[in-house]
């Protein structure tokens, strides 16, 4: 028995370390962080000041954080109908039982896999491209002017639909396994009283998704969160209102911009802790939500 | 059973059906054939020159394959550092994060001890936490301690990826029975010794699915290496092609841009093309329990 210890602490002990210096370590002392006037990430405790919760008035106050919450809001909303809906059409599609379902699944999910930064650069470099870009050379053969889609008007919106487009497959992916889970005898049992596939999918597949919905929401709202690579890629030297997020916000705080070199990391822990809660509540509510329809099938 | 009989069945190409299912195809095709066009438009860009990406004669190729567009980003435009740094750090951390993991999970799931319930639950919580709550302590920790280079990102990446692997692996040693250990016991091995020898290969193709995965995320990561990458020795392929497209503007080599987009994007794609059913089922029986 006293060997079995040592043989679970042994095996254990990797993990938990891992867990404690990449995780619990740095999480508490973030929170800590949030209460104190400190400039420098690395500055040592010693020259921390207290401050109370000056450092959250100030993000709160500050217009380019409602500028960044406003920007992810929009992202939340408008991107967030735009990839549900194409990714339950693809789903409902790839499991209508058309051929070459495992290619097109596999082909629309593509964009995940591949590391992001190429994708953006590939969408920023060539179908954004103002000279011999593909959607000016769409607009143009449609007899339609051609627009700057980078210039300053357009880069929020043209940052969102290459988002998107990188993002439907993953969502895709998770209705399509919901959809497989529905049991086809009850496709089969409203065929036999009479019901049609839009009558099918409105009466019996949507609602039985409720769960898929739930698990699909939760997860695009923690990525819209941490929105990060893509405000990034479209904004690279210098942060741009139109196209700000809290994770950028963050970012140019803690570390600096270029030309800017006031820094302030207190301020920083605090967005990361006011991302963390939201996180936190989404998951809450998500689960609560949840519960109350343990839909078995 | 009823699988097989669908198969045979389908065989038969019903003329009636696949014209219900018209707009979908079309909707689908379309869709993929956008996605086609535009990577092989990349492909093509990387073998002209910029003058010939500008004037829009991308597949007419009047000058020639330019390889060498490929040869130059490899060697004057750094995109071989970053390329054997992502290497580095994915393989590395592959191999590090199974040996922390594969032990954890094992008897995560298969003992009973205090704790284990609580540890269970703070790797899942340590996933849904953002990075941003973490960031700022490890940069004063490793700055404190001078921890720098290679070896910073190489053991952050491997942290990181510590409790998906964990716990992507508990399920999968749980449905194990339990008789290969009392066989194991009853032949006098050590605990330790079952779990290398026996339970460890019993679970090969749940490691192979959970390393592709952190492979695919390590390749890919972008914000760790983008505030822990400090020189350009040290920075993987993500910040690297930032670093290259932001220098753009001074050589305008746009050829040799899109060399480097396609050498970044090619390790990740080519698992894809030979590993796509084993991610994408990875993908829906890992993430969602729903």
């Amino acid at each position: 028995m006293k060997k079995n210890r040592i043989f679970i602490i042994g095996f254990i002990l990797p993990c938990l370390l891992a867990l404690f210096v990449m995780y619990l370590y740095p999480v508490v002392r973030t929170v800590a962080m949030s209460f104190f006037g400190i400039e420098s990430v690395t500055s040592d405790v010693s020259n921390w000041t207290f401050n109370g919760i000056d450092n959250y008035i100030k993000i709160f106050t500050s217009p380019t954080f409602q500028r960044a919450m406003r920007n992810v809001l929009i992202i939340w909303i408008i991107g967030g109908i735009i990839i549900l809906s194409i990714a339950l059409l693809f789903a409902v599609i790839l499991t209508s039982g058309i051929r070459f379902k495992k290619f097109f699944r596999a082909a629309i999910y593509m964009p995940n896999i591949i590391s992001a930064v190429a994708l953006a650069t590939m969408w920023i470099q060539y179908i954004y491209n103002q000279d011999y870009g593909l959607l000016n050379q769409i607009l143009s053969t449609l007899g339609l002017e051609g627009k700057n889609w980078l210039g300053t008007d357009m880069k929020f919106w043209a940052m969102l639909g290459a988002f998107c487009f990188g993002a439907v497959g993953y969502y895709m992916l998770i209705f399509i396994n919901g959809i497989e889970r529905i049991p086809a005898d009850l496709g089969e049992a409203a065929t036999i009283d009479g019901a049609n596939k839009v009558q099918q999918f409105f009466q019996i597949t949507l609602p039985l998704l409720r769960s898929i919905f739930k698990t699909n929401i939760t997860f695009w709202s923690v990525n819209c969160l941490t929105f990060f690579l893509w405000s990034k890629m479209f904004s690279p030297v210098s942060t741009e209102a139109s196209t700000v997020v809290p994770v950028v916000y963050l970012y140019d705080t803690v570390f600096g911009t270029v030309g800017n070199v006031q820094r302030d990391a207190g301020a920083g822990a605090a967005i990361g802790v006011v991302l963390a809660i939201i996180v936190g509540v989404i998951y809450f509510v998500m689960n609560k939500l949840l519960k109350d329809d343990d839909l078995e099938f | 059973m009823s699988k097989e009989n669908k198969v045979v069945y389908k065989e038969k190409i019903n003329w009636k059906k696949e014209a219900a299912l018209l707009p979908g195809y079309l909707i689908v095709i379309i869709w993929v054939l956008f996605t086609a066009a535009f990577l092989f438009w990349i492909l093509g860009a990387s073998l002209s020159t910029s003058r010939e990406i500008f004037s829009g004669s991308v597949f007419k190729f009047e000058s020639g394959f330019h390889f060498e567009n490929y040869i130059n980003a490899w060697n004057t435009g750094n995109v071989s550092v970053y390329f054997l740094n992502s290497l580095l750090y994915a393989t590395v951390t592959c191999v590090f994060v199974i040996l922390i993991s594969a032990p954890a999970a094992y008897v995560l799931s298969r003992f009973t001890f205090l704790g284990n319930k609580g540890i269970k639950t703070s790797l899942v919580l340590a996933m849904s936490i953002p990075e941003v709550m973490i960031i700022m302590p490890i940069y004063s920790l490793t700055a404190q301690y001078h921890i720098r280079g290679r070896i910073l990102l190489i053991i952050l990446y491997i942290l990181l990826r510590v409790p998906f692997t964990t716990t992507y692996l508990l399920n999968f040693f749980a449905s194990l029975s339990r008789s290969y250990e009392e066989a194991a016991a009853i032949d006098g091995c050590t605990p330790a010794k079952t779990f290398w020898q026996i339970m460890l290969p019993l679970v090969q193709p749940a490691i192979v699915t959970v390393t592709i995965f952190n492979f695919m995320s390590v390749w890919n990561e972008f914000f760790m290496a983008l505030i822990f990458a400090t020189s350009t020795e040290t920075t993987p392929v993500g910040v690297g092609l930032l670093q290259i497209v932001n220098s753009m503007k001074y050589t305008g080599n746009y050829g040799g841009l899109f060399a480097s987009v396609i050498i970044v994007f090619l390790p990740t794609f080519l698992l894809y093309i030979f590993l796509s059913e084993k991610i994408i089922a990875g993908v829906t029986g890992g993430g969602v329990k729903g």
